[in-house]
């Protein structure tokens, strides 16, 4: 059952035909008014197309290029926000890891590797002072040399000393 | 789940380089060199270079009457190596890139014969050649233990794992690269 609204409009559009049409225009109070109303809203209708028609887009693949581009954006951003966890995932972790380790590796050869050759003194030990007490011992002398072979043996080398006893030799 | 572990594993790891690399073992010896018929074994300590000590002083046999093989963690520790006759004081004054530099009395009973003070470095020992005892010579020999002998008088205690792994990588990072 149509509303008199719904009727109305129709009317106004010319699309009652029939007993419904007969059964309408009998219902209204005054069809003469109704009739010039119905006139007016065409000559509006007529003007309204006239001037506000649809405009032609001239880049329609473009916009719908970016509307679907702005589309697709906002899905991952949504999937995105649903699902965010930590940078540090375990492989992450694992492979920061190992190369962290790696790089400790390196540096450590390479630390090692500035110890090779020609800082050899810096390995040898060293006689900084020496002296024997000269009242026991007035001829004694005191030298110093290092062996370079694989050992690197340094030698404080005296002579002089007083001899002493095999009995000095207890453990 | 993992990463506990892993951060565990990395600070278990950086206590482990730390203390690997904290102590030294420096073994101090009053040796008596002379030559007999027939020589005992020479001490463990002094096998690296057995031969070099045979081509200096001209004896067969080196045997230990005194020693004592002292850890250094600070670099400033004391200690002694006693004989009945002749004791060595040694003084540790602090660590350095190349060693430890040591303030050495070498005592006849009471008596100071020798003084000196040395920079011993850790692959460097020290040999210095005291009086003459008998047929022999007194010898004191110092010398920086490397992890192989330290390990060896150290194996009553329980090792520990890390320090173990730690000596263990560093001794193949020093056969790849000698």
């Amino acid at each position: 059952m149509k509303t008199f609204e719904e009727k109305w409009t129709a009317w106004l559009d010319g699309q009652l035909s029939g007993r419904e049409l007969v059964e309408f225009e009998s219902s209204l109070p005054d069809l003469a008014a109704a009739e010039a109303e119905k006139r007016d809203a065409q000559k509006l209708g007529l003007f309204l197309k006239k001037e506000l028609g649809a405009q032609a887009l001239s880049n329609e693949d473009f916009f719908s290029h970016q509307l679907r581009e702005r589309i697709a954006g906002e899905t991952e951003e949504s999937h995105g926000s649903g699902g965010r966890s930590s940078w540090w995932t375990v492989p992450r972790l694992v492979w920061s890891g190992a190369t962290a380790l790696a790089l400790f590796f390196i540096c450590a050869v390479a630390i090692m590797r500035q110890h090779q050759p020609g800082e050899q003194s810096e390995y040898l030990t060293q006689i900084l002072k020496s002296q024997v007490d000269p009242v026991a011992n007035p001829n004694a002398t005191v030298s110093i040399f290092e062996i370079k072979n694989d050992n690197k043996v340094t030698v404080l080398w005296t002579e002089g000393l007083q001899t002493l006893p095999a009995d000095y030799a207890a453990k | 789940m993992l990463r506990p572990l892993l951060i565990a594993g990395v600070v278990m790891l950086a206590v482990g380089v730390v203390s690997a690399d904290a102590a030294h073992a420096v073994w101090s010896g009053l040796v008596i060199a002379e030559n007999v018929p027939q020589p005992t074994a020479i001490p463990p300590e002094l096998t690296k270079f057995e031969q070099t000590l045979k081509d200096l002083f001209g004896y067969n046999q080196f045997e230990v009457i005194g020693q004592s093989n002292k850890t250094l963690k600070t670099g400033e520790e004391d200690w002694l190596a006693v004989s009945k006759y002749f004791s060595l004081q040694c003084d540790a004054r602090g660590e350095n890139d190349a060693g430890y530099n040591l303030n050495l009395k070498l005592y006849k009973e009471k008596d100071v014969l020798l003084e000196t003070d040395a920079n011993l470095s850790k692959s460097s020992p020290l040999v210095i050649k005291g009086p003459q005892v008998g047929n022999g010579q007194l010898l004191l020999v110092l010398v920086v233990k490397d992890d192989e002998q330290a390990h060896r008088h150290r194996r009553e205690q329980p090792a520990n794992p890390i320090t173990a792994g730690w000596n263990r990588f560093r001794r193949a990072i020093h056969r790849i690269l000698p």
